[in-house]
């Protein structure tokens, strides 16, 4: 049986480096999806990725055991990638953050119609490679607190208590961000499937 | 797409709902609207196909990395943040000397001079030589091939100190024998002073 993150993190702070590069390499390949998510570059991603792990180990002593290691792992990865995005963000332009209170059925026609051009096999339905590009673009036009959120979620499967936790905001704040989020993502799936319908020959559900 | 207002009051819950993350009575509020509502029950088909597509798409160019090395990179990265306690004091002293140069060679300096006073200010109490406290002899022996005889001097202790005196005033031919002699007598009391002080002040023997 695989030892539980807490033991390897009391292991770790004992000076037993053994037991952290399980940590790591147990949580490596989903810090490094977050990262690339986030930054969609692939050497910078893998760069945060060994930051983040780098500074849970500087910081071991400070982690108390009332939170789970992971929320408080991925915290950290998803504040370097904000940090970087902050840094590089003349490169790339500035994304405008979505109001918070904004209501939410004012997203709801970007949502639906991807239901009714993928069918529920999406993999049958496009090249996967392809269609993996295109989501790693889509998500760039999410703001990234809210693409923070969806990543999270879709990548680790956490809790909407765990997400709230991890981004230390309300639970709340985690749907509507997350609504916000799939709801920007349709839009822009759904309009790259439109222009391609021709030649992907998919959209005939 | 315009959503009549019932709908309006459940899609907000259409993306906890995949995620199951709504309390039992509302998911059966849900499921109870989804069952007669072909406009919800669409927008959430189209929810569930974006969560797999991210999904898959994300494990796809995840994938593609190749993170073999990535842990002992980790670990090569925070090893130098911890390094064991005598290799951090010798980085230390190394900055040390090598940014702050006159400072660690004054301090250096000042150390040794320390030292040199304390040992002095130690030895003062108890003499070399001469009635040396700590001299204790255990044993006298001579060589009759080298034609010297002893000369011993005893301390009011018991303590003896014991010269080998040649007859003959040939230092070349005694030498070799005076040495063992010495470094026998001296095991006890500091031999390499006693040898010096042997070689500096040889006395010669029609003088004691």
């Amino acid at each position: 049986m695989a030892i539980d993150d807490l033991t390897l993190v009391k292991r770790s702070r004992d000076g037993d480096q053994t037991a952290f590069k399980l940590l790591v390499e147990r949580y490596q390949r989903k810090v490094y999806s977050v990262a690339l998510g986030m930054v969609r570059d692939r050497e910078e991603a893998r760069d945060i990725a060994q930051e983040a792990f780098a500074k849970v180990y500087k910081y071991l002593d400070h982690f108390k055991g009332d939170s789970s290691f992971y929320t408080w792992l991925y915290r950290i990865t998803v504040n370097i990638c904000i940090d970087f995005l902050r840094r590089h963000r003349s490169h790339k332009g500035e994304h405008v953050e979505l109001d918070e209170t904004q209501a939410m059925d004012s997203a709801e026609a970007n949502i639906g119609a991807l239901g009714s051009k993928l069918g529920t096999n999406p993999q049958k339905s496009l090249l996967r490679k392809e269609l993996a590009a295109k989501i790693e673009e889509a998500l760039q036009e999410v703001p990234e607190k809210h693409r923070a959120i969806l990543l999270l979620r879709e990548i680790e499967g956490m809790s909407y208590d765990d997400l709230a936790r991890t981004l230390d905001i309300p639970k709340g704040t985690v749907m509507s961000r997350l609504f916000h989020a799939r709801a920007k993502v349709q839009k822009v799936l759904s309009n790259y499937l439109e222009l391609d319908e021709s030649k992907s020959g998919i959209g005939s559900e | 797409m315009l959503l009549n207002p019932v709908c309006r009051t459940f899609i907000s819950k259409l993306s906890p709902f995949i995620d199951g993350e709504l309390r039992a009575a509302e998911r059966v509020q849900v499921e109870s609207h989804l069952a007669g509502c072909a406009d919800c029950t669409r927008l959430v088909a189209g929810l569930r196909a974006e969560s797999a597509l991210i999904r898959d798409g994300l494990e796809l160019l995840a994938a593609d990395a190749d993170l073999r090395d990535f842990s002992a990179s980790v670990m090569a990265r925070i090893a130098p943040a911890r390094p064991p306690l005598f290799e951090r004091w010798g980085v230390s002293l190394r900055e040390l000397f090598t940014y702050r140069r006159g400072m660690m060679v004054s301090l250096a300096g000042a150390a040794a001079a320390m030292l040199v006073f304390a040992s002095v200010l130690l030895r003062s109490g108890t003499p070399d030589g001469y009635a040396s406290a700590t001299m204790a002899v255990q044993a006298v022996s001579t060589d009759p091939e080298a034609h010297v005889a002893p000369v011993v001097m005893s301390g009011e202790k018991g303590n003896a100190i014991i010269w080998l005196v040649s007859h003959k005033h040939v230092i070349e031919d005694t030498e070799p024998g005076q040495g063992n002699q010495v470094e026998d007598v001296g095991k006890e009391a500091r031999p390499d002073q006693g040898k010096t002080k042997m070689n500096q002040d040889r006395p010669r023997g029609g003088e004691l």
